[in-house]
């Protein structure tokens, strides 16, 4: 049933390529979630968010500092090696130093026509943030429109707010279906969806959706749910690992992750100002670490979550060297575990040493009281 | 009803037989490339001891990093899960684990009966596991025996950042380089290992009293030197490398019932 999305996944080049043959358009590549896709979108580009292959590389050691995390390696790996030569232009929202080290990096080396710093700002709880990331999404329009040479109206990125608001809605539909006593979408289905969701047009990504819900309410799967788990951390599209998980004897039912549920939790709600109605919404989306000060907002966000799903476990995923999210991992744990929820730390790699991860997440699952599965 | 358990450790494989709680026979044998044919043998031997046939045994169940490779088991559970349930049986009033064996360590918060709570395993490298020091017993030209005794011959507290296995015997180097007693280096790589075994440890809670397992629990200069990071004394059980295999048999008890 998820074939499509797997296919989109895999082949992520050939879509943004045959997309690039059918559209009068251009592929702009964003680095980070708080990259607002809506002002790309509205002026007939295609957003793509960028991610690594999970391959081991020896390209970016001359621009990237060894102990910057995995992921803006990997990520940057990719563009020095050419893998996104079709794309023309890019757009780092600011969120982290590691992954503004690997835009910069890429601006420097990788040959692109268009390359946007926006200062999407780390202290969103103050009242000054909204007009001042307003002005710097007035920025970036202008930005665009100078390089396009078109202007955005106001009504088309209305319209695209709509749709990607309408893609939002259609990946919680499906994520409510996982609060089920046996959900009818695994971890790895619907990590494919919302990580194929940062490069599909939003359109097919919608139309495929609104086909596999009605076929989601029937649909039962051949294999018991076991423990249910919730992955919490940075970035996380390592399928490898969820297989491994789901394999033996656990199905992941909710995360809280950037390439996950913080993609498209919140909607955005429309008061008139449509660029005020669109910064608004990167403002108050669930929080990445580097923007939830000084009240950590998103540890109540991850609590609630870890109850309508009806979580038995949290498996804490943590990208080596991700400063952000080390910074919470320990008061997380105990956060987590004073409201009666068992937490599994696992650092993460490029690669990640799956055997040694098996027999982890084997005792934590035993932990749980899940051993009659074995 | 009689049960067994065997535990497939990454350098040696354990096997104890038990017969309604009493032990009556167990092997250790080196686990090899053939680990499934090691396992076998090491299975037989315990057998042998016990004078009972494999095939009258009711449940066997593995435990252990290459647990699946065990074929003569019925069932498996986790290192983290026989290593408690083992210590339950041994050390009823344990509430905190630590199990080091060749490649791993462990630290393990549990409750009465064994009951896992929360756990935390060394990450990646070997530098808190008993590998390390057989390497460095070489690096210093003695025996694993004789390194652990060693080290109790010293006073002197030197201090080494293992935080890696390979970076840490370059220490040593230095140290050798330095004309550093033997006795004063075996104390050094001792308390490194522990110092690592310890902040691990430290992440799911010590509470006392705690129970140290596992291959490394017979190396005396490792003992003193956890007992002084953990400023505590450790309960260490006979045969710790058994432990285990113990619990992986009691389960096997539990599972046949």
């Amino acid at each position: 049933m998820f074939d499509k999305f797997i296919n989109w996944y895999e082949n992520r080049h050939d879509y943004a390529r045959q997309w690039l043959d059918k559209n009068d358009g251009e592929v702009v590549g964003c680095f980070c979630s708080y990259a607002p896709e809506e002002l790309i979108y509205a002026a007939g580009l295609l957003p793509v968010r960028m991610l690594g292959s999970h391959e081991p590389q020896d390209v970016t050691e001359p621009h990237i500092f060894g102990m910057f995390c995995p992921f803006c390696r990997d990520v940057l790996a990719q563009g020095l090696k050419g893998r996104y030569d079709y794309m023309k232009g890019i757009l780092l929202a600011q969120s982290c130093l590691h992954l503004r080290q690997a835009f910069t990096s890429w601006k420097n080396h990788v040959p692109s026509d268009w390359a946007f710093y926006l200062y999407m700002p780390n202290k969103l709880q103050t009242e000054h943030a909204r007009p001042y990331y307003r002005g710097e999404l007035d920025k970036l329009r202008k930005s665009i429109e100078g390089w396009t040479g078109h202007a955005i109206a106001d009504e088309t990125l209305r319209e695209t707010a709509e749709l990607y608001n309408e893609n939002r809605r259609l990946m919680r539909e499906v994520y409510a279906m996982r609060k089920q006593p046996d959900p009818p979408v695994t971890g790895l289905e619907a990590m494919v969806m919302v990580a194929s969701s940062y490069f599909v047009d939003k359109k097919e990504h919608n139309a495929e959706l609104k086909r596999i819900l009605p076929e989601l309410k029937s649909r039962r799967l051949d294999r018991d749910t076991g423990g249910r788990l919730m992955i919490v951390g940075s970035e996380n599209d390592d399928t490898e690992f969820v297989k491994m998980v789901e394999s033996v004897g656990a199905t992941v039912v909710t995360d809280d992750h950037c390439t996950g549920s913080r993609y498209f939790w919140n909607l955005t709600q429309f008061n008139g100002d449509i660029m005020q109605d669109i910064a608004n919404r990167y403002i108050d989306r669930p929080p990445c670490p580097t923007k939830d000060w000084e009240e950590r907002l998103r540890f109540p966000h991850i609590l609630e979550m870890a109850k309508e799903f009806n979580v038995e476990g949290v498996i804490l995923i943590q990208q080596k060297f991700c400063d952000p999210h080390e910074c919470d991992m320990v008061p997380l744990k105990e956060y987590l575990a004073k409201e009666g929820y068992p937490t599994l730390f696992l650092e993460f790699d490029v690669t990640v040493p799956v055997g040694q991860m098996r027999i982890r997440v084997e005792a934590f699952l035993e932990m749980l009281g899940v051993e009659e599965l074995f | 009803m009689l049960t067994a358990g065997i535990d497939m450790g990454s350098k040696f494989i354990k096997t104890l037989v038990l017969k309604d709680g009493m032990v009556l026979g167990k092997a250790i044998v080196p686990t090899g490339f053939e680990p499934s044919a090691s396992a076998s043998k090491c299975l037989e031997q315990a057998a042998s001891e016990a004078e009972v046939d494999i095939s009258s045994i009711d449940h066997i169940t593995s435990t252990g990093a290459g647990r699946k490779a065990a074929s003569e088991a019925n069932t498996d559970i986790t290192d983290v899960g026989a290593a408690a349930k083992g210590v339950a049986e041994l050390i009823p009033e344990a509430r905190t684990v630590i199990d080091v064996g060749a490649e791993d360590g462990r630290g393990i918060k549990t409750e009465a009966d064994g009951k896992v709570v929360d756990f935390a395993v060394n990450e990646k490298c070997a530098a808190g596991a008993g590998a390390f020091a057989e390497a460095m017993s070489r690096a210093l030209e003695v025996t694993l025996e004789e390194f652990g005794n060693l080290s109790l011959k010293s006073d002197k507290t030197i201090p080494m950042n293992a935080q890696c296995a390979v970076f840490a015997e370059s220490e040593v180097v230095s140290l050798v380089h330095a004309k550093t007693p033997k006795e004063d280096i075996a104390r050094a790589v001792h308390d490194a290992i522990a110092s690592r075994v310890v902040s691990m440890v430290r992440r799911v809670g010590i509470n006392e009293s705690v129970a140290l397992v596992g291959g490394l629990s017979h190396n005396p200069g490792f003992v003193d030197a956890i007992n002084r990071g953990l400023e505590t004394q450790v309960v260490i059980p006979d045969n710790p490398e058994f432990v285990g295999a113990l619990g992986a048999a009691i389960v096997a008890g539990e599972r046949n019932k």
